[in-house]
């Protein structure tokens, strides 16, 4: 069976530099653009809309195709446009049959779709065939590529990591 | 002329007399203004020529007639690292001459996707008003109820009131209080984090009732060879991380800690190195702009005392050196909470904290009594009392608050009595730290050959004094590297031809002592410099590209010139890239010339101290020889005695019929 890899993000590193998205849309359309990024960060950029006494946060997230293993989006496509890479995993569409009925980003409970008007079509994750252009591009190893049955590791190992420190004493924040 | 990929196509021109707003195709705009793109590139290069063309003679800044550019650049929004900058220019209200500063964050490339390479805002509303930019349609709204907020709440109601379909959609460049009450170094604050620092451009925005410029934009950046440019960007970076000689310390320790602690510099900062044990970091990695990889913000939130949970997305360098240098903070947490207080009242660190410094001075002096200083004992070191002139500052409250809000050399020329004498600024504006002639001659040259006026970011080069052998060697323990093992690669890996690498640090090329503290190459060094910093700033992108601490070992021409390349499809040289900083500083020069009469005579020190022997650093028991420096400045620029371009030298950057216009030397 093939070992299904997936996009891991692990939020701590993320500089919130959209390097992923500028990469995303260069490589997929031949033009830069954060609105056409296959990908995309969510920014909470509290320091930016706070008083001084106000506790605001700075949060990076990420929303993009999960490639998941029941996808809704298949489900509602009309004309089975919508198919899973035999070599990747990954959920991908196929031109010859979508009529770009937007059924799929109905029914995709994360966003993870888009519509490119000047293109017009609908356009999501594709893993770029294997090879996330995404990840490679990532300066701080925020994103990676893992097997699907691996994606916790990340998080749990940092986790991992803080609790050591906190036990020998070398930091007391508990903050996680 | 057909419009080269890697520019968003279109000009914006924006009337707040009548509310008007004019869209001009870009190449249609570049004919109108005689810009051709390869000469001037965008940014700084458009800018300089805009205000150029605009402007025969001198103005009152904070008048309608002046007006607000900000330009991209090719670079801007597109997949090349670093890509979120833009400049942003106008006619200085300190100075009366030229003023432009960088800023990034997102609005730049945001304004880039809305389809404009550049945005001129002229006139003046009768009454409050914001513009909102939203993609092709342009909006004015009324501002009255956001006249006297201050950035963070300024930021939040913008993007409220526009309902923003997700957070960090719609972009705004605000005024605050600081802008509003003309405080003459104010600038503008990007979505409450980057800020073009040094342009005063917050109070132009206050003079015009403009509080705010907000932008949406959902298009894209075309390109000439976009999977060229996904291929050279990352081998520009992994080479840029793997390379350059701190990157490590700068992204563990943010732009200001590694300057402040590890390297030689001479500020007394020690304490400042345990900085992760002071302050709570709700982010543990730094936060940058658009394609960064050394980014430079620090997330920090202050842990302990009277400020204790304010948090700020700072930590810059600037704001340390003004705590320690002028205003004698010492505090980590007041640190902070003073980058916090000057970014939320929309002030400028340096000119700021160079006032205060100057009436501490005056004070203790006699030269300013109780009575102009509206009672308050004026003394360094207290961040108490420091944040409440500042807050009268920004609000132009009483004698004091009033006085200092002019900037220091107006407030000198005020109060009189021999105080214009030790007044820190060249040409009107205020330099970063009071004393230059520790960091003579290039860093500090930088002050007097500007066209911004004293100011330290268009002569960015610390070779002389990043680590000087001399003092303590810190960053064996931080870097693994000794100074001398790091001068040596750095002199390896600086992007620069042979034979001016051998001009500068002779044969085989050395950096010792004697290097150091002699003269030999730099001056050719400060106008190759200033060159550089002219090419960033008109491609745009950001100066920590340059290297994270300057010393030109980052991004070099060469790399520009293959990553731009592949953005426009232009086969640009090193010597022509280095031409259009070359050609872009002429002109600043000569704008300033032609509004202003500025030549040798006013590149000088205001502040008599200067001139006597230093009492540390490089020139310690000696006088800095400012006007030799000069002159041997000029001649590699080969300008006049005078300090001015010469004809030929104008025709030799292609700029021939603007040597027609004025009066100068052959």
């Amino acid at each position: 069976m093939v070992d299904e890899k997936v996009l891991v993000f692990e939020p701590h590193d993320c500089t919130g530099c959209m390097r992923c998205m500028t990469t995303c849309s260069t490589y997929h359309n031949g033009a830069t653009s954060l609105s056409k990024s296959r990908i995309h960060i969510i920014r909470h950029e509290g320091h930016a809309v706070s008083k001084m006494d106000e506790r605001e946060e700075l949060i990076f997230d990420i929303i993009t195709c999960q490639h998941c293993d029941e996808p809704f989006c298949q489900k509602v496509c009309p004309t089975l446009a919508i198919e899973r890479n035999g070599d990747t995993g990954a959920i991908i569409v196929n031109r010859d049959k979508c009529v770009a009925c937007r059924m799929c980003m109905v029914a995709c409970p994360f966003g993870a779709i888009l519509y490119d008007q000047d293109r017009r079509q609908v356009t999501r994750c594709d893993l770029c065939d294997g090879d996330p252009q995404c990840v490679k591009f990532c300066p701080t190893g925020a994103l990676q590529f893992l097997p699907k049955r691996l994606a916790h590791l990340p998080k749990r190992d940092r986790l991992a990591r803080k609790m050591t420190q906190i036990r020998a004493g070398s930091i007391l924040q508990t903050r996680i | 002329m057909a419009i080269p990929d890697g520019y968003a196509g279109k000009a914006l021109v924006i009337n707040l007399d009548n509310r008007e707003a004019r869209f001009l195709p870009i190449d249609r705009f570049w004919a109108d203004y005689g810009i051709d793109p390869r000469l001037w590139i965008g940014g700084d290069g458009f800018i300089t020529k805009i205000l150029w063309e605009d402007f025969q003679t001198a103005i009152d800044p904070l008048g309608p007639e002046n007006e607000i550019i900000i330009a991209t650049g090719p670079w801007t929004a597109t997949a090349a690292p670093q890509a979120g900058r833009a400049m942003l220019g106008c006619i200085s209200p300190e100075t009366g001459g030229f003023s432009s500063g960088s800023f990034g964050w997102f609005f730049p490339s945001t304004l880039k996707y809305a389809g404009f390479d550049i945005l001129i805002i002229r006139g003046k509303c009768e009454k409050p008003v914001y513009v909102f930019i939203d993609d092709h349609e342009v909006l004015f709204k009324d501002a009255a109820h956001l006249w006297g907020k201050e950035t963070g709440e300024t930021v939040k109601l913008i993007r409220e009131e526009l309902e923003e379909r997700y957070e960090g959609e719609v972009r705004v460049l605000s005024t605050s209080v600081a802008g509003e009450n003309l405080v003459k170094y104010a600038p503008p604050c990007a979505d409450g984090t980057s800020c073009p620092g040094r342009t005063g451009a917050g109070a132009v925005m206050g003079s015009k009732n403009l509080k705010a410029i907000a932008v949406r934009g959902t298009g894209e950046v075309s390109l000439y060879d976009p999977r060229g440019l996904l291929d050279s960007s990352d081998r520009a970076v992994r080479t840029f991380l793997e390379r350059e000689p701190l990157i490590k310390l700068w992204k563990e320790q943010g732009a200001s800690t590694s300057l402040g602690t590890a390297s030689n510099w001479p500020l007394s900062g020690a304490n400042l190195a345990k900085n992760r044990d002071e302050a709570d970091f709700p982010h543990f990695m730094n936060v940058g702009c658009l394609n960064c990889h050394s980014p430079c913000y620090h997330w920090l939130q202050i842990r302990g005392g009277k400020y204790a949970g304010v948090r700020q997305l700072g930590g810059h360098m600037t704001f340390l050196t003004v705590c320690l240098r002028n205003l004698g903070i010492q505090d980590f947490g007041e640190w902070i909470y003073f980058e916090r207080l000057i970014q939320e009242l929309g002030l400028a660190p340096a000119a700021f904290s160079i006032a205060y410094s100057w009436a501490v001075d005056c004070f203790e002096r006699g030269l300013l009594t109780k009575d102009e200083t509206d009672g308050l004992t004026l003394k360094l070191g207290d961040a108490e009392l420091i944040f409440e002139v500042a807050r009268k500052v920004a609000y132009r409250e009483g004698n004091l608050g009033n006085l200092l809000a002019d900037g220091v050399a107006e407030a000198s020329r005020k109060i009189g009595k021999g105080s214009e004498n030790i007044a820190p600024h060249v040409k009107g504006k205020a330099y970063l730290q009071r004393d230059p002639r520790i960091q003579a001659l290039m860093w500090a040259l930088g002050f007097l050959t500007s066209p911004r006026g004293g100011d330290w970011l268009r002569l960015h080069n610390v070779w002389e004094l990043a680590f000087l052998p001399e003092k303590r060697d810190t960053y064996r323990k931080l870097t693994g590297k000794s100074c001398a093992q790091i001068y040596e690669d750095a002199l390896g890996l600086l992007d620069m031809p042979d034979d001016l690498k051998k001009k500068i640090f002779g044969d085989p090329l050395k950096v010792d002592v004697e290097w150091i503290k002699g003269t030999r190459g730099k001056a050719t060094f400060s106008v190759w410099t200033e060159n550089f910093v002219g090419v960033f700033n008109s491609l745009v992108t950001c100066m920590f590209g340059a290297a994270t601490q300057f010393l030109m070992v980052g991004f070099g021409p060469t790399t520009y010139c293959e990553i731009l390349a592949k953005i426009t499809g232009w086969d640009m040289t090193y010597n022509e890239l280095m031409d259009v900083g070359e050609r872009v500083f002429n002109l600043q020069r000569l704008f300033n010339y032609r509004i202003k009469g500025w030549d040798y005579r006013n590149d000088t020190w205001a502040d008599q101290r200067v001139n006597e022997p230093a009492q540390m650093g490089i020139y310690r028991g000696k006088k800095v020889p400012w006007n030799d420096a000069l002159q041997e400045y000029y001649s590699v620029r080969s300008w006049s005695k005078e300090g001015l371009p010469t004809k030929a030298k104008l025709i030799d950057l292609k700029l021939g019929d603007i040597a027609e216009k004025v009066d100068l030397p052959e």
